[in-house]
């Protein structure tokens, strides 16, 4: 009786953390449908007219387009960056590995406002600030862990045995790099490379600072939205963000309860 | 052919790993660590060489303030993030449903949703015509209490937006939990409290180290959202850098402040990896 208490004051508890969790991703929605030029909660009536502004509004859609466009570049460079780093990392022991490790784990663990400071003057004096090439550099750095760590846990998981199978069957190693490695690593690498242009695209700190007027990007333009007065395409760009991460979020959870389920039944399927 | 090749590649192998490294260090000497530097070095040289600016942030009452403010209020951040992350991933860790897939899945949309866009979510439940102000006249309460633009709204929202990462720091130590110790430990006649405490606590506390140690650097070095929600008198350090940097430009002022939340931030990681390993932080 005592224990049926607990377990459903635990249930309670459960749930009430799970809506304060839930609740401020949802409230979102209603918002970007609202006729209120203000931040009214629950909107006072119902309306598209928000959206239909913001598809218009050339002060969000740049903003969008230069998001896209940096990410984009961050994220490609970074994979070429990081990939050999990755491999040297988990398939070599050398001296200096230790210190390397740290090297590179070290825009992961560094406030971004203080390497922001940094770029303001560095790039200044560079004139990259203000540029999308900039923000690209910059954003490359800030991905260089998140792909690192992603990419080397997947590593250490590969059976170096299917490369030596193919090597003593006489492959050079460039060809088992293109024909065995690679096509077994490619979802990892696509993960790492997602990871990184997701980072890119959501990064808001050193973009306020560098990106200036002409390179803004979509969380600058959002940023100075809200500060400044109760703009309406922030509750749009809210929920389409939000439908972004939605869809994502389960649709990669679905994937992967059906591949589960494939190889269970087994490998006729 | 294959012997040529594993010949060859012993003979390379001491040069091999810098050379693929090589790439991403010299980028990071000239895009990171450069920037980095640049900062350190205007904190004792920006305007005229001197620790002046450091003699002043560790005796000027007002930075010492903000500086106590900053990690009072990552302290803070930090306990809310564990008194709910705990029970959440308790109640996720001793289930055995697709109800936790359910929960996993809220936790990992909110890990995902923008920190801009959650901020935001706060600024409108809290603001002057939000539920919550509304919920106040309703009772009576009126004019209702100012809780935007305070520092209790921006702590509550930073607990939102970090508690995911602790979620997830506790949960994956939690699963990994052997079942049968807490059956073995109840067959024994311990109680479902003390297996718990002598039990589940202490296995669990890899994880709690983790999940805090994880949110207590997030919080320390927040910008976004103490700038948006906050109260603009009372700024964390890094809103103070950043006005530094948007209004007044005494460059060698911010950098000072910038260096002490540099180094705060990398002594704790260093602590970290001296006990634990760094690696283990993400893992």
């Amino acid at each position: 009786m005592r224990l049926r208490a607990r377990l459903s004051m635990l249930d309670v508890t459960t749930w009430l953390i799970l809506a304060f969790i839930a609740a401020p991703l949802l409230i979102v929605v209603p918002m970007s449908f609202s006729t209120a030029p203000s931040l009214e909660f629950p909107p006072p009536a119902w309306g598209i007219d928000y959206y239909r502004n913001f598809f218009h509004d050339p002060r969000w859609l740049q903003p969008t387009l230069n998001s896209f466009i940096i990410a984009l570049g961050a994220s490609i460079l970074t994979m070429l960056l990081v990939v050999p780093a990755a491999f040297a990392m988990v398939r070599h022991r050398f001296f200096g590995r230790a210190m390397t490790n740290l090297l590179l784990l070290l825009p992961l663990t560094a406030p971004h406002i203080v390497i922001a400071l940094g770029y303001y003057s560095y790039f200044g004096t560079m004139h990259l600030t203000q540029t999308h090439l900039g923000v690209i550099l910059a954003h490359t750095c800030l991905s260089v862990p998140m792909v690192f760590l992603t990419l080397s846990a997947a590593l250490k998981g590969f059976d170096r045995n299917l490369e030596r199978a193919a090597a003593n069957l006489g492959a050079s190693p460039l060809r088992v790099f293109r024909h065995v490695t690679f096509p077994v690593l490619r979802p990892a690498f696509l993960v790492a490379a997602l990871f990184a242009f997701v980072q890119s695209f959501d990064e808001t700190v050193v973009a306020l600072f560098i990106s200036g007027r002409d390179a803004a990007t979509l969380p600058r333009k959002f940023f100075d939205s809200m500060r400044t007065q109760a703009d309406p395409g922030v509750a749009v760009v809210s929920t389409l963000l939000l439908a972004v991460v939605i869809t994502a979020v389960v649709g990669s959870r679905l994937v992967r309860r059906r591949r589960m389920r494939l190889q269970r039944l087994g490998p006729g399927v | 052919m294959a012997v040529a090749w594993s010949l060859r590649g012993a003979g390379s192998r001491r040069w091999l790993p810098w050379l693929l490294l090589a790439p991403v260090l010299v980028y990071l000497a000239i895009f990171y660590i450069a920037p980095l530097g640049i900062v350190v070095v205007a904190s004792v040289t920006d305007p005229t060489p001197s620790f002046a600016h450091y003699r002043d942030f560790f005796t000027d009452g007002f930075y010492l303030q903000v500086l106590g403010r900053t990690f009072l209020t990552a302290l803070i951040v930090t306990l809310g993030c564990l008194l709910l992350g705990y029970p959440l991933a308790y109640a996720m860790a001793r289930r055995d449903d697709s109800l936790v897939l359910a929960m996993l899945t809220l936790v990992a949309l909110s890990f995902w949703t923008s920190f801009l866009v959650r901020t935001y979510a706060w600024m409108v439940i809290l603001g002057n015509r939000g539920p919550v102000t509304a919920a106040f006249r309703l009772i009576g309460w009126d004019p209702p209490p100012e809780i935007l633009f305070t520092r209790f709204s921006s702590t509550l929202a930073m607990v939102h937006i970090l508690l995911p990462f602790m979620v997830m720091a506790l949960y994956s130590v939690m699963k990994k939990i052997e079942p049968a110790l807490l059956k073995a430990a109840q067959n024994l006649g311990a109680s479902p409290a003390d297996t718990f405490r002598h039990v589940f606590f202490p296995l669990s506390a890899p994880g709690v180290v983790n999940g805090c140690t994880m949110v207590f650097i997030l919080c320390l070095g927040f910008y976004v959202t103490p700038v948006l929600l906050g109260s603009p008198r009372e700024q964390m350090l890094a809103g103070l850098i950043g006005h530094q940097i948007e209004e007044l430009l005494d460059f060698g002022e911010a950098s000072t402040m910038a260096v002490v939340l540099l180094l705060s931030t990398l002594g704790l990681v260093a602590i970290y990896n001296r006990f634990v390993g760094i690696d283990k932080l993400w893992g």
